[in-house]
């Protein structure tokens, strides 16, 4: 039995008042003369038992009555097995609603979204007003708020193109309600508990806060989805995802809403669709699944672009390992002969875009900054629309090889694969106004860093390196990722040119301009994690999140601090009122 | 409205105002033998004796017709057996009796002197030779039976002196009693009867075994009969040390039931022995009383 106003019980003391009155009730009684005394004390001596036990009848009915009165203000709860109207010790909840892509899966005829938000409106509306209360959703945000106002946003719930990390959601949660002072504290995991959904380590919540994940309705329904696409050489290579061992699915590309090509995969295979020629410019395409119950990822959207080869022509200065990695560019078709890319460690006036590396002489350093200022880096080309980038605006930055600088790794998001490569030596790139560092508005040029310092920068037409592409200076030209570096150099970073990135969302494609030019593209998608349906196993989820897993019937009589609590104040008080009844009759009666 | 101008019928304190005891008495006695049409005494025998002046509620078959006739005047006739008749008054003066349960009402033994004064005078008017004794712990004062002339002042003056005593031992007045009534007579016993009741009934039963009538008038204040008071108090015997602490709401309902026992166990034992028992609150007006005797 717990009490929800504890502080109440000091009130006990009180029940002594009816034997302290008595006794001081006793202690000084007026004498009077009384001639009958004789009839007095034979009426006494005849009654003197029967008043004794009304005494104690009426000192243990008054004594009674206060204890009860008292534990009825102190509100106490016992554990109840019908817990639809009993009550709880104030608990910090956390009602985690699982609206990934996967709720929208059908199952017999409703979304299994409606169950768990079913589930959810239950939790939240066995809360007290002593109950603090969050609801986090797919994207992972614990929103504070009443019993009320929760319940209103539950109503607002839709399935979410979004993925939930429930083991990151849980360990966040759990330390949430860990810090309230409350007498319980919960978290309500309600989700599918896909087996994907569980990410890396263990959610290890603290000790005291208890976890209770509603258990999978039903088997893990077969399910197929898009996966990963890639469109390279004139193809499309695309993976299907879903749920092992479903049957295998008709995979359609359109191109503009034609029909271009058809395939026939499964989950766990991969197709690659040949593209029909395509002119220069980019392009959407729309890979479709059959329908199934789950229908979010049965599309994926593609966007790529079709351009001619660079033209490039690298310098003596450039270095061999540059001249080696075109010639294989140059083989594959993807570079030519050219000179609107121009690789050296001299700044030429032929070419249309130019990438400088650092003179091997260092005596020539200061020669190639001085031409790199007669270039005027970043001049004219600013200002002419750039949306997304921010490069050489209000810095007024013209990049210059520095110092000599520290080795380090490489870090670079622009730029992939090239993240980790040891850099031995390198100059410092920095502004001529000696924000060395690169302040807020240069970062946007900065394609790459070591140790924090530019070491890949942009600014119009110009690129500088920190380092020659030789071995001596980094381990980058032995590496497998230089010849895709110096492909994404000239055919890409050259120009200004975005990679074309995946990001989680609605299916829906975002174009990144400067100008009239198109510089890249964000594709958005579901993550193909949530194709697959497959639930995890109770014992993986009690190991990973330390939660109970329970079925829906046992769900309302667990939760809030594993049993529902009566409140006893009402019978108490129907107690006291049949104390006081009886009391007031002894005492009548007696008088 | 008669009735209200008849004293015998006022509230007992309210006619103690009126003045001392002989003037109340003979208030009542006016105002009694008024409203009453025969003597309350049986006396009348067969031999006439003398006549005497009719008095309100003597019998009217007894009145000289003759004497009506020739001179107009309202005369009764009596007889040998009347004048014979030796009443003696008990009256119990005991500090018990000297108690009254609300300052609005007279003491009991103030209620028993009026009450005997008045019944004296009765007796005396009906040329009844009328004693009086009083007593606590022994016998206090004790005027024989007499019926000439200058008795009932004596008699009055006999109440008047007896203070209030201490104990109470109606046996030994009892006793006492026994010689003073040589031939049969009447015995009237005024006391609260907080005394032994089988020592007094001995001394009772033995008066009426040599032919005595015998009354006994049970006297009680209200307040004694139902219990009343504070929430808790303790209560002490004026004649003793005893004491006990009542919660007399709590006891109010045994004590008048023990009460009514007693009132009971005393009339069921004076009528099984031919005792006359009357049991009388203090607030009774003396009207009232006296008709019990009737």
């Amino acid at each position: 039995m717990t009490f929800l106003h504890p502080l109440a019980l000091v009130g006990l003391a009180a029940a002594a008042v009816p034997a302290l009155l008595h006794l001081l009730e006793r202690q000084v009684p007026p004498e009077a003369e009384f001639p009958p005394l004789r009839y007095l004390s034979e009426a006494e001596r005849q009654s003197a038992r029967r008043l004794k036990l009304r005494h104690l009848l009426l000192l243990i009915l008054r004594t009674t009555l206060i204890a009860v009165l008292v534990l009825a203000a102190a509100r106490p709860l016992v554990s109840a097995r019908s817990s639809a109207a009993s009550l709880h010790e104030p608990t910090a909840l956390v009602v985690i609603l699982d609206n990934s892509v996967s709720s929208g899966l059908v199952v017999d005829g409703h979304p299994t979204l409606d169950r768990l938000r079913g589930m959810a409106r239950a939790s939240l509306g066995r809360a007290t007003a002593s109950d603090r209360l969050w609801l986090m959703l797919a994207d992972g945000v614990a929103r504070a708020g009443t019993r009320e106002a929760l319940l209103a946003t539950l109503d607002g719930v839709a399935v979410s193109p979004r993925r939930l990390d429930l083991t990151a959601a849980v360990r966040v949660a759990a330390r949430l309600v860990d810090g309230q002072p409350l007498a319980a504290r919960e978290v309500h995991v309600l989700s599918d508990l896909q087996r994907t959904a569980l990410g890396p380590g263990r959610a290890s919540a603290p000790r005291g806060v208890r976890v209770l994940a509603l258990a999978p309705q039903s088997q893990a329904a077969s399910n197929r989805g898009v996966g990963v696409t890639r469109v390279a050489d004139g193809a499309l290579a695309l993976s299907v995802v879903g749920t092992p061992n479903s049957r295998a699915g008709a995979v359609t590309l359109r191109i503009r809403d034609r029909e271009v090509a058809r395939a026939l995969a499964a989950p766990g295979s991969a197709v690659s669709i040949t593209l029909p020629p395509l002119g220069p410019g980019w392009w959407v395409g729309e890979a479709t699944l059959d329908p199934d119950e789950l229908r979010a990822d049965d599309r994926r959207l593609v966007v790529w672009r079709v351009a001619p080869p660079a033209r490039v022509t690298a310098l003596p200065g450039a270095g061999a390992f540059v001249d080696a990695a075109l010639a294989v560019l140059r083989e594959g078709q993807r570079v030519q002969t050219g000179s609107d890319v121009v690789i050296g460690d001299r700044v030429e006036g032929g070419g249309r875009f130019t990438l400088v590396v650092p003179p091997a002489d260092p005596a020539l350093l200061g020669q190639m900054n001085r031409s790199l200022a007669a270039r005027g880096i970043g001049e004219g080309r600013r200002g002419r629309g750039e949306t997304s980038s921010a490069a050489g605006e209000g810095g007024g930055g013209r990049w210059r090889f520095g110092s000599s600088g520290t080795p380090g790794h490489l870090a670079a998001t622009a730029v992939p694969g090239i993240a980790g490569i040891q850099v031995t030596r390198r100059y410092r790139i920095e502004t001529t106004t000696g924000d060395g560092a690169g302040g807020t508005a240069v970062d946007s040029a900065v394609l790459a860093t070591v140790n924090g310092e530019p070491w890949l920068v942009r600014e119009g037409t110009v690129m500088l390196i920190g380092s020659r592409l030789d071995t001596g200076w980094t381990a980058l030209p032995a590496s497998p990722a230089f010849v895709p570096f110096v492909d994404a150099l000239v055919n890409r970073l050259a120009r200004g040119e975005a990679p074309v990135v995946e990001a989680e969302g609605a299916p829906r494609v975002e174009f990144r301009t400067r100008g009239a030019d198109t510089l890249g593209a964000t594709v958005y998608g579901v993550d193909p994690a949530e194709s697959d349906l497959t639930a995890a196993s109770p014992a993986l989820v009690r190991d990973v999140l330390g939660a109970d897993v329970l079925d829906g019937a046992s769900w309302t009589g667990a939760s809030f601090a594993g049993a529902g609590r009566r409140d006893l104040s009402t019978l108490l008080l129907a107690l006291a009122l049949f104390l006081a009844l009886v009391e007031l009759g002894v005492a009548t009666r007696t008088h | 409205m008669a009735d209200k101008q008849r004293i015998d019928l006022l509230d007992p304190a309210e006619v103690a105002r009126f003045g001392g005891i002989e003037i109340v008495a003979q208030g009542v006695v006016e105002g009694f033998l008024t409203g009453i049409h025969r003597s309350p005494f049986r006396g009348f025998s067969v031999e006439f004796t003398e006549h005497r002046a009719y008095q309100p509620g003597d019998e009217p078959r007894y009145l000289d017709w003759k004497i009506l006739a020739r001179a107009d005047r309202l005369f009764v006739k009596q007889f040998e057996q009347e004048t014979n008749l030796r009443a003696m008054i008990l009256v119990d003066a005991s500090r018990s009796m000297a108690w009254r349960g609300a300052p609005g009402r007279l003491t009991k033994r103030a209620y028993a002197d009026r009450l005997a004064a008045a019944l004296a005078l009765i007796l005396l008017r009906q040329r009844d030779a009328t004693g009086l004794i009083t007593f606590d712990e022994t016998v206090r004062e004790v005027v024989p039976a007499r019926v000439k002339a200058g008795q009932w002042a004596r008699l009055v003056r006999g109440l008047v002196d007896t203070p209030d005593g201490r104990g109470t031992a109606a046996h030994a007045a009892l006793v006492r009693l026994t010689s003073l009534l040589v031939r049969r007579g009447l015995a009237v016993l005024v006391s609260d009867l907080l005394f032994d009741r089988d020592l007094a009934l001995t001394a009772l039963r033995y008066l009426r075994h040599r032919g005595h009538q015998v009354i006994v008038l049970h006297l009680m204040d209200p307040a004694e009969a139902e219990l009343s008071g504070p929430p808790e108090v303790r209560f002490r015997d004026p004649e003793s040390v005893a004491s006990v602490v009542v919660r007399p709401r709590e006891l109010a309902r045994a004590y008048k039931a023990t009460v009514l026992r007693e009132i009971g166990a005393w009339r069921t034992a004076c009528r099984r022995h031919g005792i006359a028992y009357h049991h009388i609150l203090t607030d009774m007006p003396f009207g009232t009383a006296l008709r019990l005797l009737a």
